[in-house]
Protein backbone atom coordinates (compact mmCIF):
# COMPACT_ATOMS: atom_id res chain seq x y z
CA UNK A 1 0.00 0.00 0.00
CA UNK A 2 3.12 2.59 0.77
CA UNK A 3 4.49 4.34 -2.02
CA UNK A 4 1.87 5.98 -3.47
CA UNK A 5 1.85 9.18 -0.78
CA UNK A 6 3.52 11.48 -3.30
CA UNK A 7 1.44 12.39 -6.02
CA UNK A 8 2.16 12.00 -9.66
CA UNK A 9 3.07 15.00 -10.81
CA UNK A 10 3.29 16.71 -7.95
CA UNK A 11 5.77 20.11 -7.76
CA UNK A 12 5.09 21.56 -4.78
CA UNK A 13 7.99 22.49 -2.25
CA UNK A 14 5.68 22.25 0.56
CA UNK A 15 2.36 20.09 0.43
CA UNK A 16 -0.30 20.17 3.26
CA UNK A 17 -0.95 16.91 5.04
CA UNK A 18 -4.65 15.79 4.34
CA UNK A 19 -4.50 15.29 8.26
CA UNK A 20 -5.12 17.50 10.24
CA UNK A 21 -5.03 20.52 8.28
CA UNK A 22 -6.80 19.82 5.32
CA UNK A 23 -9.64 17.87 7.06
CA UNK A 24 -10.41 21.19 8.95
CA UNK A 25 -10.75 22.77 5.99
CA UNK A 26 -13.02 20.66 4.68
CA UNK A 27 -14.74 20.69 8.14
CA UNK A 28 -15.15 24.18 7.72
CA UNK A 29 -16.49 24.09 4.76
CA UNK A 30 -18.89 21.22 5.72
CA UNK A 31 -20.17 23.25 8.45
CA UNK A 32 -20.90 26.32 6.49
CA UNK A 33 -22.77 23.81 3.93
CA UNK A 34 -24.74 22.63 6.89
CA UNK A 35 -25.67 25.50 8.25
CA UNK A 36 -27.41 27.19 4.66
CA UNK A 37 -29.16 24.07 4.57
CA UNK A 38 -30.90 23.91 7.98
CA UNK A 39 -31.49 27.67 7.49
CA UNK A 40 -33.13 27.58 4.14
CA UNK A 41 -34.98 24.17 5.78
CA UNK A 42 -36.32 26.81 8.17
CA UNK A 43 -37.47 29.26 6.36
CA UNK A 44 -38.96 26.50 4.29
CA UNK A 45 -41.10 24.14 5.29
CA UNK A 46 -41.42 21.45 2.83
CA UNK A 47 -45.14 21.46 1.02
CA UNK A 48 -47.64 18.38 2.13
CA UNK A 49 -50.41 18.20 -0.01
CA UNK A 50 -53.50 16.25 0.05
CA UNK A 51 -53.06 12.63 0.22
CA UNK A 52 -52.80 10.69 -2.83
CA UNK A 53 -56.33 10.32 -4.90
CA UNK A 54 -55.15 7.66 -7.31
CA UNK A 55 -58.97 8.91 -8.91
CA UNK A 56 -57.98 12.18 -9.34
CA UNK A 57 -56.93 12.02 -12.73
CA UNK A 58 -57.12 16.14 -13.27
CA UNK A 59 -54.34 16.60 -10.91
CA UNK A 60 -50.85 18.50 -12.53
CA UNK A 61 -47.98 17.41 -10.86
CA UNK A 62 -44.71 19.05 -11.36
CA UNK A 63 -41.08 17.14 -10.74
CA UNK A 64 -38.58 18.50 -7.97
CA UNK A 65 -36.85 21.29 -9.55
CA UNK A 66 -34.17 19.70 -11.04
CA UNK A 67 -36.09 17.97 -13.23
CA UNK A 68 -37.95 20.69 -14.30
CA UNK A 69 -36.08 20.86 -17.26
CA UNK A 70 -36.49 17.64 -18.50
CA UNK A 71 -40.22 18.46 -18.16
CA UNK A 72 -40.10 21.23 -20.18
CA UNK A 73 -38.28 19.31 -23.16
CA UNK A 74 -40.80 16.42 -23.08
CA UNK A 75 -43.91 19.37 -23.79
CA UNK A 76 -41.68 19.69 -27.01
CA UNK A 77 -42.16 15.74 -27.89
CA UNK A 78 -45.66 15.07 -27.75
CA UNK A 79 -47.40 11.74 -29.56
CA UNK A 80 -44.86 9.83 -31.48
CA UNK A 81 -42.35 12.24 -31.34
CA UNK A 82 -41.97 11.52 -27.61
CA UNK A 83 -39.48 8.41 -28.40
CA UNK A 84 -36.96 11.67 -28.64
CA UNK A 85 -37.57 12.87 -25.52
CA UNK A 86 -37.49 9.80 -23.43
CA UNK A 87 -35.31 7.55 -25.45
CA UNK A 88 -32.93 9.09 -27.92
CA UNK A 89 -31.35 12.07 -26.05
CA UNK A 90 -31.03 10.47 -22.79
CA UNK A 91 -28.77 8.65 -24.82
CA UNK A 92 -27.07 10.43 -26.67
CA UNK A 93 -26.35 12.31 -23.70
CA UNK A 94 -25.19 9.70 -20.84
CA UNK A 95 -23.25 8.08 -24.09
CA UNK A 96 -21.49 11.57 -24.39
CA UNK A 97 -20.90 11.44 -20.95
CA UNK A 98 -19.18 8.28 -20.50
CA UNK A 99 -17.18 8.76 -23.77
CA UNK A 100 -16.35 12.52 -23.23
CA UNK A 101 -12.83 11.11 -21.24
CA UNK A 102 -12.33 8.61 -24.62
CA UNK A 103 -13.40 11.39 -27.18
CA UNK A 104 -11.63 14.11 -25.92
CA UNK A 105 -8.18 12.45 -25.61
CA UNK A 106 -5.43 15.85 -26.04
CA UNK A 107 -3.11 16.07 -23.30
CA UNK A 108 -4.77 20.02 -22.88
CA UNK A 109 -6.01 20.46 -19.75
CA UNK A 110 -6.92 24.31 -19.81
CA UNK A 111 -10.27 25.27 -20.86
CA UNK A 112 -9.15 27.63 -23.40
CA UNK A 113 -7.07 25.18 -25.54
CA UNK A 114 -10.64 23.18 -25.26
CA UNK A 115 -12.58 25.28 -26.97
CA UNK A 116 -15.21 22.45 -28.35
CA UNK A 117 -15.43 20.54 -25.21
CA UNK A 118 -15.83 24.28 -23.40
CA UNK A 119 -18.61 25.24 -25.80
CA UNK A 120 -20.36 21.67 -25.47
CA UNK A 121 -20.23 22.42 -21.05
CA UNK A 122 -21.37 25.70 -21.49
CA UNK A 123 -24.09 24.69 -23.96
CA UNK A 124 -25.31 22.41 -21.83
CA UNK A 125 -25.69 24.61 -18.61
CA UNK A 126 -27.30 27.46 -20.90
CA UNK A 127 -29.77 24.95 -22.38
CA UNK A 128 -30.88 23.23 -18.88
CA UNK A 129 -30.72 27.20 -17.61
CA UNK A 130 -33.02 28.35 -19.89
CA UNK A 131 -35.60 24.85 -20.04
CA UNK A 132 -35.51 24.89 -16.43
CA UNK A 133 -36.78 29.02 -16.56
CA UNK A 134 -39.22 28.58 -19.53
CA UNK A 135 -40.64 25.66 -16.94
CA UNK A 136 -40.82 28.45 -14.17
CA UNK A 137 -42.49 30.86 -16.65
CA UNK A 138 -44.88 28.48 -18.05
CA UNK A 139 -47.09 28.89 -14.69
CA UNK A 140 -49.23 25.98 -14.16
CA UNK A 141 -52.13 27.78 -15.84
CA UNK A 142 -50.40 27.05 -19.42
CA UNK A 143 -50.87 23.37 -19.04
CA UNK A 144 -54.61 23.84 -19.65
CA UNK A 145 -55.67 24.79 -22.92
CA UNK A 146 -59.20 24.45 -24.57
CA UNK A 147 -61.03 25.38 -28.45
CA UNK A 148 -62.36 28.91 -27.24
CA UNK A 149 -64.33 31.43 -28.98
CA UNK A 150 -62.50 34.44 -29.94
CA UNK A 151 -62.90 37.53 -27.63
CA UNK A 152 -65.25 40.23 -28.49
CA UNK A 153 -65.88 43.44 -26.88
CA UNK A 154 -69.42 42.47 -26.11
CA UNK A 155 -68.08 39.44 -24.23
CA UNK A 156 -65.56 41.34 -22.48
CA UNK A 157 -68.84 43.64 -21.05
CA UNK A 158 -70.99 41.63 -20.33
CA UNK A 159 -68.11 39.18 -18.86
CA UNK A 160 -67.57 42.74 -16.46
CA UNK A 161 -71.46 42.26 -15.86
CA UNK A 162 -71.08 38.95 -14.45
CA UNK A 163 -68.38 39.34 -12.16
CA UNK A 164 -70.08 41.92 -10.32
CA UNK A 165 -72.76 39.55 -9.86
CA UNK A 166 -71.23 36.15 -8.63
CA UNK A 167 -67.54 36.78 -8.08
CA UNK A 168 -67.18 40.42 -7.10
CA UNK A 169 -68.57 39.81 -3.30
CA UNK A 170 -65.06 37.64 -2.85
CA UNK A 171 -62.49 38.56 -5.85
CA UNK A 172 -61.51 42.42 -6.22
CA UNK A 173 -60.56 44.10 -9.50
CA UNK A 174 -59.32 47.56 -9.60
CA UNK A 175 -59.29 47.94 -6.20
CA UNK A 176 -63.10 46.95 -6.25
CA UNK A 177 -64.95 44.03 -4.98
CA UNK A 178 -63.93 41.62 -1.91
CA UNK A 179 -60.95 40.59 -0.09
CA UNK A 180 -62.08 37.07 1.02
CA UNK A 181 -60.22 36.09 -2.33
CA UNK A 182 -56.81 37.31 -4.34
CA UNK A 183 -57.31 40.46 -6.31
CA UNK A 184 -57.64 39.30 -10.21
CA UNK A 185 -56.69 42.95 -11.34
CA UNK A 186 -53.66 40.99 -12.75
CA UNK A 187 -55.10 37.45 -13.58
CA UNK A 188 -54.55 38.03 -17.22
CA UNK A 189 -50.69 38.24 -16.97
CA UNK A 190 -50.34 35.38 -15.01
CA UNK A 191 -52.41 32.73 -16.39
CA UNK A 192 -54.11 32.20 -19.67
CA UNK A 193 -58.26 31.72 -20.84
CA UNK A 194 -58.46 28.15 -20.61
CA UNK A 195 -57.18 28.01 -16.49
CA UNK A 196 -59.92 31.14 -16.03
CA UNK A 197 -62.55 28.70 -17.32
CA UNK A 198 -60.98 25.57 -15.54
CA UNK A 199 -60.93 27.20 -12.49
CA UNK A 200 -64.61 28.50 -12.54
CA UNK A 201 -65.52 24.53 -13.66
CA UNK A 202 -63.53 23.48 -10.85
CA UNK A 203 -62.36 25.64 -8.57
CA UNK A 204 -60.44 22.69 -6.64
CA UNK A 205 -57.75 23.30 -8.95
CA UNK A 206 -56.36 25.74 -7.35
CA UNK A 207 -56.30 24.50 -3.52
CA UNK A 208 -58.06 21.42 -2.75
CA UNK A 209 -59.41 23.01 0.06
CA UNK A 210 -60.63 26.10 -1.54
CA UNK A 211 -63.84 28.17 -0.11
CA UNK A 212 -64.70 29.41 -3.97
CA UNK A 213 -67.67 27.42 -4.72
CA UNK A 214 -69.00 26.04 -8.04
CA UNK A 215 -71.00 28.73 -9.66
CA UNK A 216 -73.69 27.33 -12.60
CA UNK A 217 -72.91 29.90 -14.94
CA UNK A 218 -73.43 28.63 -18.60
CA UNK A 219 -70.77 27.72 -21.42
CA UNK A 220 -71.72 31.70 -22.70
CA UNK A 221 -71.58 32.96 -19.55
CA UNK A 222 -68.70 31.49 -18.47
CA UNK A 223 -67.07 32.31 -21.47
CA UNK A 224 -67.45 36.06 -21.01
CA UNK A 225 -66.20 35.65 -17.75
CA UNK A 226 -63.22 34.80 -18.90
CA UNK A 227 -62.67 36.83 -21.91
CA UNK A 228 -63.10 39.56 -19.70
CA UNK A 229 -60.62 38.43 -16.85
CA UNK A 230 -57.92 37.37 -19.76
CA UNK A 231 -57.97 41.33 -20.22
CA UNK A 232 -57.26 42.27 -17.40
CA UNK A 233 -53.46 42.47 -16.98
CA UNK B 1 -6.42 6.97 24.81
CA UNK B 2 -2.98 6.06 23.78
CA UNK B 3 -2.81 2.75 26.09
CA UNK B 4 -6.20 1.83 24.42
CA UNK B 5 -4.08 2.74 20.36
CA UNK B 6 -1.30 0.67 21.90
CA UNK B 7 -3.27 -2.66 22.47
CA UNK B 8 -5.00 -2.44 19.23
CA UNK B 9 -1.67 -1.16 17.11
CA UNK B 10 -0.11 -4.01 18.65
CA UNK B 11 -2.28 -6.74 17.67
CA UNK B 12 -3.50 -5.17 13.95
CA UNK B 13 -0.99 -3.47 12.92
CA UNK B 14 -3.11 -0.03 12.30
CA UNK B 15 -0.07 2.29 11.77
CA UNK B 16 0.54 2.30 8.04
CA UNK B 17 -2.85 2.13 6.85
CA UNK B 18 -3.38 4.87 8.81
CA UNK B 19 -1.07 6.99 7.67
CA UNK B 20 -1.83 5.68 4.09
CA UNK B 21 -5.11 7.19 4.82
CA UNK B 22 -4.02 10.54 6.24
CA UNK B 23 -1.01 11.63 5.51
CA UNK B 24 -1.18 11.84 1.87
CA UNK B 25 -0.04 15.67 1.25
CA UNK B 26 -2.71 17.95 -0.69
CA UNK B 27 -1.51 19.89 -3.63
CA UNK B 28 -1.21 23.71 -2.80
CA UNK B 29 -3.41 24.37 -5.97
CA UNK B 30 -6.46 22.22 -4.42
CA UNK B 31 -5.58 23.89 -0.91
CA UNK B 32 -7.84 26.62 0.39
CA UNK B 33 -5.60 27.96 3.01
CA UNK B 34 -2.98 28.43 0.22
CA UNK B 35 -5.46 29.89 -2.64
CA UNK B 36 -9.33 30.64 -2.77
CA UNK B 37 -9.32 29.46 -6.42
CA UNK B 38 -8.86 25.86 -4.36
CA UNK B 39 -12.60 26.31 -3.16
CA UNK B 40 -13.63 24.74 -6.54
CA UNK B 41 -11.81 21.08 -5.59
CA UNK B 42 -14.08 21.49 -2.48
CA UNK B 43 -16.98 20.69 -4.10
CA UNK B 44 -16.74 16.72 -4.29
CA UNK B 45 -15.87 16.58 -0.44
CA UNK B 46 -19.04 18.57 -0.12
CA UNK B 47 -21.26 16.21 -1.87
CA UNK B 48 -19.87 13.17 0.10
CA UNK B 49 -20.54 15.56 3.16
CA UNK B 50 -24.45 16.22 2.15
CA UNK B 51 -24.66 12.24 1.53
CA UNK B 52 -24.01 11.59 5.14
CA UNK B 53 -26.38 13.80 6.15
CA UNK B 54 -28.95 12.66 4.01
CA UNK B 55 -27.87 9.50 5.29
CA UNK B 56 -28.13 10.53 9.07
CA UNK B 57 -31.70 12.54 8.62
CA UNK B 58 -32.85 9.52 6.60
CA UNK B 59 -32.31 7.05 9.68
CA UNK B 60 -34.08 9.31 11.71
CA UNK B 61 -37.51 9.89 9.39
CA UNK B 62 -36.84 6.14 8.62
CA UNK B 63 -37.61 5.74 12.37
CA UNK B 64 -41.46 6.81 12.13
CA UNK B 65 -42.11 6.09 8.54
CA UNK B 66 -44.07 3.40 7.08
CA UNK B 67 -44.23 2.57 3.73
CA UNK B 68 -47.64 1.59 2.62
CA UNK B 69 -50.79 3.49 1.08
CA UNK B 70 -52.62 3.27 4.35
CA UNK B 71 -50.16 4.79 6.33
CA UNK B 72 -47.56 6.47 4.65
CA UNK B 73 -49.18 9.56 4.54
CA UNK B 74 -50.21 9.67 8.41
CA UNK B 75 -46.61 8.65 9.02
CA UNK B 76 -45.23 11.68 7.23
CA UNK B 77 -47.90 13.83 9.02
CA UNK B 78 -46.66 12.27 12.13
CA UNK B 79 -43.28 13.73 11.46
CA UNK B 80 -43.79 16.83 10.66
CA UNK B 81 -46.25 17.56 13.64
CA UNK B 82 -45.76 15.05 16.09
CA UNK B 83 -41.96 14.62 16.76
CA UNK B 84 -39.56 17.25 17.96
CA UNK B 85 -37.83 19.02 15.29
CA UNK B 86 -39.98 16.12 12.92
CA UNK B 87 -40.50 18.63 10.22
CA UNK B 88 -37.28 20.40 10.53
CA UNK B 89 -35.67 16.85 9.84
CA UNK B 90 -37.79 16.04 7.00
CA UNK B 91 -37.32 19.60 5.63
CA UNK B 92 -33.22 19.48 5.66
CA UNK B 93 -33.33 15.76 3.84
CA UNK B 94 -35.26 17.27 1.51
CA UNK B 95 -33.32 20.52 0.95
CA UNK B 96 -30.39 18.35 1.39
CA UNK B 97 -31.22 16.35 -1.88
CA UNK B 98 -31.40 19.59 -3.25
CA UNK B 99 -27.96 21.21 -2.30
CA UNK B 100 -26.33 17.37 -3.31
CA UNK B 101 -27.91 18.21 -7.13
CA UNK B 102 -26.25 21.38 -7.11
CA UNK B 103 -22.38 20.38 -5.96
CA UNK B 104 -22.67 17.58 -8.08
CA UNK B 105 -23.16 19.63 -10.90
CA UNK B 106 -20.97 22.29 -9.57
CA UNK B 107 -18.30 18.65 -9.05
CA UNK B 108 -19.11 17.61 -12.60
CA UNK B 109 -18.02 21.40 -13.85
CA UNK B 110 -15.10 21.98 -11.98
CA UNK B 111 -13.92 18.13 -13.46
CA UNK B 112 -14.55 19.09 -16.60
CA UNK B 113 -13.24 22.78 -17.07
CA UNK B 114 -9.80 21.52 -15.16
CA UNK B 115 -9.99 18.53 -17.95
CA UNK B 116 -9.46 16.27 -15.22
CA UNK B 117 -11.00 13.55 -16.85
CA UNK B 118 -8.58 12.99 -18.95
CA UNK B 119 -5.42 10.37 -19.22
CA UNK B 120 -5.37 8.58 -16.39
CA UNK B 121 -8.77 9.79 -14.76
CA UNK B 122 -10.79 8.06 -17.28
CA UNK B 123 -11.99 5.33 -14.93
CA UNK B 124 -13.15 7.66 -12.64
CA UNK B 125 -14.93 10.19 -14.82
CA UNK B 126 -17.10 7.16 -15.64
CA UNK B 127 -17.34 5.70 -12.37
CA UNK B 128 -18.74 9.63 -11.44
CA UNK B 129 -21.31 9.56 -14.08
CA UNK B 130 -22.90 6.07 -12.38
CA UNK B 131 -22.67 8.63 -9.68
CA UNK B 132 -24.59 10.81 -10.80
CA UNK B 133 -27.69 8.17 -12.43
CA UNK B 134 -27.38 7.14 -8.42
CA UNK B 135 -27.97 10.74 -7.20
CA UNK B 136 -31.17 11.01 -9.87
CA UNK B 137 -32.16 7.50 -8.97
CA UNK B 138 -32.39 8.46 -5.06
CA UNK B 139 -34.39 11.38 -6.15
CA UNK B 140 -36.94 9.95 -8.07
CA UNK B 141 -37.45 7.34 -5.83
CA UNK B 142 -37.40 9.36 -2.58
CA UNK B 143 -40.32 11.98 -4.14
CA UNK B 144 -43.04 8.89 -3.83
CA UNK B 145 -42.67 8.10 -0.18
CA UNK B 146 -44.89 11.12 1.65
CA UNK B 147 -47.32 9.88 -0.67
CA UNK B 148 -49.21 13.18 -1.12
CA UNK B 149 -50.75 13.88 -4.73
CA UNK B 150 -47.52 15.67 -5.84
CA UNK B 151 -45.61 12.15 -5.37
CA UNK B 152 -47.78 10.25 -6.50
CA UNK B 153 -48.87 11.71 -9.77
CA UNK B 154 -44.97 12.75 -10.54
CA UNK B 155 -44.34 9.15 -10.50
CA UNK B 156 -47.37 8.16 -12.37
CA UNK B 157 -45.54 10.69 -15.18
CA UNK B 158 -42.35 9.28 -14.74
CA UNK B 159 -42.82 5.56 -15.06
CA UNK B 160 -45.42 6.21 -17.57
CA UNK B 161 -42.37 7.13 -19.07
CA UNK B 162 -40.13 4.58 -18.97
CA UNK B 163 -43.20 2.74 -20.37
CA UNK B 164 -42.93 4.90 -23.50
CA UNK B 165 -39.52 3.06 -23.87
CA UNK B 166 -40.03 1.03 -27.43
CA UNK B 167 -39.64 -2.96 -26.76
CA UNK B 168 -38.98 -2.93 -23.26
CA UNK B 169 -40.20 0.05 -21.87
CA UNK B 170 -43.73 -1.94 -20.38
CA UNK B 171 -41.80 -4.70 -18.75
CA UNK B 172 -39.73 -1.99 -17.44
CA UNK B 173 -42.83 0.08 -16.22
CA UNK B 174 -44.60 -2.80 -14.50
CA UNK B 175 -41.53 -4.51 -13.28
CA UNK B 176 -41.18 -1.04 -11.00
CA UNK B 177 -44.75 -0.33 -10.10
CA UNK B 178 -44.76 -3.81 -9.07
CA UNK B 179 -48.27 -3.87 -11.47
CA UNK B 180 -50.70 -1.90 -14.34
CA UNK B 181 -50.45 0.88 -11.64
CA UNK B 182 -49.02 3.06 -9.05
CA UNK B 183 -50.10 1.64 -5.76
CA UNK B 184 -48.92 -0.72 -2.40
CA UNK B 185 -46.60 -2.57 -4.63
CA UNK B 186 -44.89 0.71 -5.85
CA UNK B 187 -44.57 2.49 -2.90
CA UNK B 188 -42.54 -0.20 -0.91
CA UNK B 189 -40.29 -1.39 -3.96
CA UNK B 190 -39.51 2.30 -4.20
CA UNK B 191 -38.72 2.48 -0.41
CA UNK B 192 -36.49 -0.67 -0.69
CA UNK B 193 -34.64 0.79 -3.40
CA UNK B 194 -34.59 4.22 -2.02
CA UNK B 195 -32.97 3.18 1.62
CA UNK B 196 -31.52 -0.41 0.57
CA UNK B 197 -30.20 -1.06 -2.91
CA UNK B 198 -29.07 2.68 -3.69
CA UNK B 199 -27.10 3.03 -0.66
CA UNK B 200 -25.89 -0.16 -1.03
CA UNK B 201 -24.50 1.18 -4.68
CA UNK B 202 -23.39 4.30 -3.87
CA UNK B 203 -20.96 3.12 -1.30
CA UNK B 204 -19.51 0.55 -3.85
CA UNK B 205 -19.30 3.28 -6.36
CA UNK B 206 -18.18 5.70 -4.00
CA UNK B 207 -15.46 3.17 -2.50
CA UNK B 208 -13.86 3.37 -5.68
CA UNK B 209 -14.57 7.01 -6.85
CA UNK B 210 -12.11 7.70 -3.46
CA UNK B 211 -9.61 4.67 -4.18
CA UNK B 212 -9.02 5.74 -7.46
CA UNK B 213 -8.37 10.20 -6.22
CA UNK B 214 -5.87 8.60 -3.86
CA UNK B 215 -3.87 6.44 -6.21
CA UNK B 216 -4.08 8.82 -8.91
CA UNK B 217 -3.94 11.74 -6.84
CA UNK B 218 -6.04 14.87 -7.89
CA UNK B 219 -4.75 16.74 -11.04
CA UNK B 220 -2.13 18.91 -11.93
CA UNK B 221 -3.01 22.68 -11.85
CA UNK B 222 -3.66 24.36 -15.48
C1 LIG C 1 -66.85 32.38 -2.14
C2 LIG C 1 -65.87 33.26 -2.62
C3 LIG C 1 -65.51 33.19 -4.12
C4 LIG C 1 -66.34 33.44 -5.19
C5 LIG C 1 -67.82 33.78 -5.17
C6 LIG C 1 -65.51 33.30 -6.36
N1 LIG C 1 -64.24 32.96 -6.02
FE1 LIG C 1 -62.68 32.70 -7.29
N2 LIG C 1 -61.48 32.21 -5.75
C7 LIG C 1 -61.84 32.26 -4.41
C8 LIG C 1 -60.69 31.93 -3.61
C9 LIG C 1 -60.63 31.89 -2.08
C10 LIG C 1 -59.63 31.67 -4.51
C11 LIG C 1 -58.20 31.28 -4.19
C12 LIG C 1 -58.03 29.81 -4.20
C13 LIG C 1 -57.68 29.32 -2.85
O1 LIG C 1 -56.50 29.41 -2.52
O2 LIG C 1 -58.57 28.87 -2.12
C14 LIG C 1 -60.17 31.86 -5.84
C15 LIG C 1 -59.42 31.69 -6.99
C16 LIG C 1 -59.84 32.08 -8.23
C17 LIG C 1 -59.02 32.10 -9.41
C18 LIG C 1 -57.56 31.67 -9.50
C19 LIG C 1 -56.67 32.81 -9.11
C20 LIG C 1 -55.22 32.50 -9.29
O3 LIG C 1 -54.42 33.39 -9.00
O4 LIG C 1 -54.88 31.38 -9.68
C21 LIG C 1 -59.79 32.54 -10.43
C22 LIG C 1 -59.36 32.73 -11.89
C23 LIG C 1 -61.09 32.79 -9.89
N3 LIG C 1 -61.09 32.50 -8.56
C24 LIG C 1 -62.17 33.25 -10.64
C25 LIG C 1 -63.44 33.41 -10.12
C26 LIG C 1 -64.58 33.79 -10.94
C27 LIG C 1 -64.52 34.07 -12.43
C28 LIG C 1 -65.64 33.84 -10.10
C29 LIG C 1 -67.09 34.17 -10.46
C30 LIG C 1 -67.67 33.33 -11.47
C31 LIG C 1 -65.18 33.51 -8.77
N4 LIG C 1 -63.83 33.25 -8.83
C32 LIG C 1 -65.99 33.50 -7.65
C33 LIG C 1 -63.09 32.60 -3.90
C34 LIG C 1 -64.19 32.90 -4.65
C1 LIG D 1 -21.93 11.11 -5.31
C2 LIG D 1 -21.34 12.05 -5.94
C3 LIG D 1 -19.83 12.36 -5.92
C4 LIG D 1 -18.95 12.49 -4.85
C5 LIG D 1 -19.29 12.35 -3.35
C6 LIG D 1 -17.64 12.82 -5.39
C7 LIG D 1 -16.50 13.09 -4.62
C8 LIG D 1 -15.28 13.47 -5.13
C9 LIG D 1 -14.17 14.00 -4.37
C10 LIG D 1 -14.17 14.24 -2.85
C11 LIG D 1 -13.14 14.26 -5.24
C12 LIG D 1 -11.78 14.91 -4.88
C13 LIG D 1 -11.59 16.25 -5.59
C14 LIG D 1 -12.74 17.21 -5.51
O1 LIG D 1 -13.41 17.25 -4.48
O2 LIG D 1 -12.96 17.95 -6.49
C15 LIG D 1 -13.59 13.85 -6.56
C16 LIG D 1 -12.81 13.87 -7.72
C17 LIG D 1 -13.27 13.50 -8.99
N1 LIG D 1 -14.59 13.30 -9.36
FE1 LIG D 1 -16.12 13.07 -8.06
N2 LIG D 1 -17.74 12.85 -6.76
C18 LIG D 1 -19.04 12.58 -7.12
C19 LIG D 1 -19.57 12.56 -8.40
C20 LIG D 1 -18.82 12.72 -9.56
C21 LIG D 1 -19.36 12.86 -10.89
C22 LIG D 1 -20.86 12.92 -11.21
C23 LIG D 1 -18.29 12.94 -11.74
C24 LIG D 1 -18.29 13.10 -13.26
C25 LIG D 1 -19.13 12.53 -14.05
C26 LIG D 1 -17.07 12.85 -10.97
C27 LIG D 1 -15.77 12.83 -11.48
C28 LIG D 1 -14.62 13.02 -10.71
C29 LIG D 1 -13.26 13.00 -11.24
C30 LIG D 1 -12.85 12.72 -12.69
C31 LIG D 1 -12.42 13.30 -10.15
C32 LIG D 1 -10.88 13.42 -10.18
C33 LIG D 1 -10.58 14.88 -10.38
C34 LIG D 1 -9.13 15.23 -10.17
O3 LIG D 1 -8.32 14.36 -9.82
O4 LIG D 1 -8.84 16.43 -10.36
N3 LIG D 1 -17.42 12.73 -9.64
N4 LIG D 1 -14.90 13.37 -6.48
Amino acid sequence: MSGISSLPGSTDKNPTPFYPDHLFVEGVAAIAVFLVIVLIAFVWQVPLEEMADPGDTAYVPRPEWYFLFYFQLLKYFEGSLAVVAIVVLPALTLALLVLLPFLDRSAATGIRKRPLTAALALASVLCIAALTALSVLEDESHLYTMDLPPVTDEQIAAGEEIFGRFCQICHSVDGKGGFMAPDLTQIGARANRAYIEQVIIDPQIVNQATIMSVIPLSDAERHEVSAYLSRKK
Amino acid sequence: MNRIYQFIDERLHLGPLISEIANHPVPDHANLLKTPKAIIYCFGGMVFFILLLQVLTGVFLMFYYVPSPDHAYASVTYIRQETAFGGLLQSVHRVGASAAVVMVMLHMLRVVLTGSYKNPRELNWVVGVFLLLLVAGFSFTGYLLPWDQKAYWATTVGVNMIAGIPLIGGFLADALRGGSEVGALTLTRFFVIHVMVLPALLTIFLAAHFFMIRRQGISRPL
